[in-house]
């Protein structure tokens, strides 16, 4: 079991590899198909042309794309994502700087998806047809259909500025974690407690359910022991996906809580046309996906024996 | 039982008692928190191109010369006194003693020297170098007393040493962070009345009161930056009390925020002129009669009202009030008359209008993607079937960075401030045939050898008397050209808690809070 565990993984990353380089490629032709010039918006536009074309030879602009695209290469392959256009720092460092805030809030939100949106998915799948069913999957449809920035505004409006009881954006303390967490969180519960209910559903329907209800088992024990593990493989794969999107897609609630994400700050490298650091964080979102992939897939194996590595 | 209950009442009441307390007993809270819209960019003096930014450098370094708006003149700072040659090409500085540097180090003219010969290596990035590139040498006459010679006469040079870029920075200490940091750390750097602390990307940066600071004393113990991009969020975090001061909360907001007795609004007009630029080599705009037709198409006034909630004052030049040489050609702006416009139209050959693009940006100037849809609607009204296109920033720029060959544009929004109140930086910017994109940024092609003989020479004499006049003829040349449809300059706005007092707004878009009490 050990040795073929260690070469899936390798080979997995193997695979990875021609992605990664894909995605060099696809990011630094992408940046510079879109219209804007990185001088002119980083020198602003009070700034004559001299100092703009001063700043695109600075800025290695000036030199042909095939060079440019081997410089950035050869970087990236030594660990080395440049410097920052704007702020002269490295791009790893910016970056650095924002994977805390940004791994802070998915895993926060992710662990509340999960906690929440299977316990509601289990009730829902318990009490099928009834109201308990009805109302959790009446929230669930708010829960997918709510536009995030309508929600943190209203929890916002709610929690900081009528009740006073957490402050409304920023971080530092754990109580800043709270407001954008659970709208973060609101979509994936939502996704979560759906998935949870229809491969519940399923699988209570199945022979060895009827079996282990048969031999007199608890209700409650049928359930979670033995229906819930066989239902749980979609809801890792919804888990797992929505993980991956939270560690790079969290702008909006980034945005609406100042929270010093990942997402912000490629939003911000974008409107300012901060080609290395554009760059760097896509290279490192296509890794982290890569990642996530990688460990669901393991724990699937984890959660249900018959799956092998190949 | 009954003891209990008594003893849980106590505890009620002590706590009520300690809140109700605090409530009262605010004193100044030790650190003023500021929601800004943007992070910084770089602390570099040099660096600046965001006058926000600027707002948060000024905290920690200062320039030789202020701008005193409220007297409309130069001021001293670090320089206590100045004489300028006749000729205007020498400039001598007597520079203020006893002043020392937050890490202890001597304010004196070699500080002053390596600062500007800093600026005009070209190695360092600065981007605003027009502001200095008058500077032939600096020299060091004494400890206190430093002489600029220039290489042309500049009318604006003692101006341009009022902005943030040509701020003091200390010699010792740009050895110590190394040159190529200050974009990242500022300590010890600089003479202000804060000391730079720290800079937390994309979260905060938190100065802290310099106990060596030459002049008066501030009254809070810190002051932090918070960067807030979003306005809703940052008028939210106002109203709940995280912050004590936002910039800019959302503009259809304003009127609701002057009402709240909790909050205090304030707001005073700038020297950002918003305008709509008419491309001049273009098809129909290429006639003088249409252009000016637009111009009385549109009903100023009213779309300041209801479209922009009145965080403006209509322009009655191209160069807006409170600059140097402005002049008033048409008071209270152009005249909102469709008949006449509609006639100039049929005049020029147009009796049925025709069709253009209108671009503009989305969020850069107050309501700007409304107010163009406004500006289009009252164009219908004589036959003019604008469609208003909008795209992000940069893709903007890119559009109207474009040379008259290969431009898109017909006619645009756009904003123009520059950094010292003259009228030579909207004058010369957007109407010098020189400036014409891709070499500069104005993107009418507004051409007129008449115009740009006098822009030449207003910026080279020191003449005052003859500048005005210069500029006089200019401004009214422009006007009946009309190269742009003249709107409004526009206003700027910070919402601050009721406590605080003493916040100001300077015509060049910076809050001035340095000295704003608690009550």
């Amino acid at each position: 079991m050990r040795a073929p565990l260690g070469r899936y993984v390798l080979r997995r990353v193997l695979y990875a590899l021609p992605t990664l380089l894909g995605v060099t490629l696809a990011v630094f032709l992408l940046v510079r198909l879109i219209p804007g010039d990185p001088g002119r918006i980083i020198a602003g536009l009070l700034a004559s042309d001299e100092e703009v074309q001063r700043l695109r030879i600075e800025l290695g602009l000036d030199r042909p794309l095939p060079e440019q695209y081997v410089r950035f290469l050869a970087g990236v392959l030594s660990g080395d994502f440049g410097l920052s256009a704007v702020t002269r720092t490295p791009v790893i460092v910016e970056i650095g700087i924002r994977m805390r805030a940004t791994m802070m809030l998915a895993v926060t939100s992710t662990a509340i998806a999960v906690a929440a949106g299977v316990s509601a998915g289990v009730l829902a799948a318990t009490y099928h047809n009834t109201a308990v069913d009805y109302s959790v999957m009446v929230v669930a449809l708010g829960g997918v259909s709510v536009p995030v920035f309508w929600l943190g505004i209203m929890l916002m409006l709610l929690f900081a500025v009528h009740l006073h009881w957490l402050p409304a954006g920023g971080i530092g303390t754990p109580a800043h974690l709270v407001l954008p967490a659970l709208t973060l969180a609101a979509f994936s519960t939502a996704i979560v407690a759906r998935m949870t209910r229809g491969s519940l559903l399923e699988t209570l329907g199945l022979d060895f359910v009827r079996t282990a209800r048969a031999k007199g088992m608890g209700e409650w024990t049928v359930i979670i022991r033995h229906a819930l593990r066989n239902a749980l493989i979609p809801v890792i794969t919804v888990v797992g996906l929505q993980f991956g999107t939270l560690l790079g897609g969290a702008v909006l609630t980034e945005t609406t809580f100042a929270w010093p994400g990942l997402g912000r700050l490629l939003v911000s490298a974008i409107t300012a046309r901060d080609y290395p650091v554009i760059q760097g964080i896509v290279i490192v979102f296509a890794a982290m996906f890569v990642v996530v992939n990688l460990v669901t897939d393991l724990l699937y194996v984890t959660i249900d024996p018959r799956i092998r590595y190949e | 039982m009954g003891q209990m209950r008594a003893g849980a009442l106590l505890i009620v009441a002590a706590l009520m008692a300690a809140t109700g307390a605090a409530v009262q007993a605010q004193g100044p809270p030790k650190t003023l928190r500021i929601a800004v819209g943007i992070d910084a960019d770089t602390l570099d003096p040099a660096g600046q191109t965001t006058t926000t930014v600027a707002n948060m450098v000024d905290y920690v370094y200062e320039t030789l010369v202020r701008a005193d708006y409220a007297a409309g003149k130069v001021a001293p700072q670090l320089a206590t006194s100045w004489t300028v040659s006749r000729d205007g090409l020498t400039y001598l500085f007597r520079l203020r003693e006893g002043v020392t540097f937050q890490d202890g180090t001597p304010f004196d003219a070699e500080a002053v020297k390596f600062t500007f010969d800093r600026l005009l290596d070209l190695k360092t990035r600065v981007p605003l170098r027009f502001l200095v590139d008058a500077i032939k040498e600096v020299q060091v006459l004494d400890a206190s007393t430093v002489r600029f010679q220039l290489s042309k006469p500049s009318p604006t040079f003692l101006s341009n040493l009022t902005y943030t870029t040509t701020a003091i920075i200390s010699p010792v200490a740009a050895q110590k962070i190394g040159a190529a940091n200050l974009v990242r750390d500022a300590t010890g750097a600089g003479t202000g009345p804060y000391a730079f602390k720290e800079w937390v990307r994309g979260t905060h940066i938190l100065v802290t009161r310099s106990p060596s600071y030459w002049g008066k004393a501030p009254v809070f113990d810190e002051v932090m930056f918070r960067v807030v991009p979003d306005a809703g969020t940052r008028e939210t975090m106002l109203l709940a009390g995280d912050v004590h001061m936002v910039m800019l909360p959302p503009a259809p907001d304003v009127r609701r925020l002057r009402q709240n007795p909790t909050v205090t609004l304030v707001q005073a007009p700038t020297d950002r002129v918003i305008f709509i630029g008419l491309n001049t080599q273009w098809g129909p705009l290429r006639d003088t009669r249409v252009r000016q037709a637009f111009n009385y198409a549109i009903n100023k006034r009213a779309i300041l009202n209801s479209v922009l909630f009145d965080l403006g004052t209509v322009v009655d030049s191209p160069c807006p009030a409170g600059m140097f040489g402005h002049g008033p050609v048409q008071a209270g702006g152009w005249p909102f008359n469709p008949i006449k416009a509609k006639q100039l139209l049929v005049e020029a050959g147009y009796p049925n209008g025709f069709e253009i693009n209108f671009f503009t940006p989305t969020g850069r100037y107050i309501q700007d993607f409304q107010f163009a849809q406004a500006v289009a609607a009252q164009l219908r009204n004589v036959g003019i079937r604008a469609s208003v296109s909008t795209m992000e920033w940069p893709s903007y720029v890119a559009e109207i960075t474009a040379p008259p060959d290969r431009t898109r544009l017909q006619m645009f929004v756009l904003g123009w401030a520059w950094v010292v109140l003259d009228c030579d930086g909207v004058l010369f910017g957007q109407f010098h045939s020189s400036q014409h994109p891709p070499r500069g940024l104005a993107p009418a092609f507004y051409a007129n050898t008449q115009v740009d003989t006098w822009l030449d020479e207003a910026r080279t004499t020191v003449d005052v008397e003859k500048r005005k006049t210069l500029y006089r003829d200019a401004q009214e040349q422009i006007w009946n050209d009309a190269p742009w449809i003249f709107l409004w300059a526009q206003n700027w706005y910070v919402a601050t808690v009721k406590n605080l007092e003493g916040v100001s707004i300077t015509p060049i878009e910076k809050w001035d809070a340095i000295y704003a009490t608690w009550k």
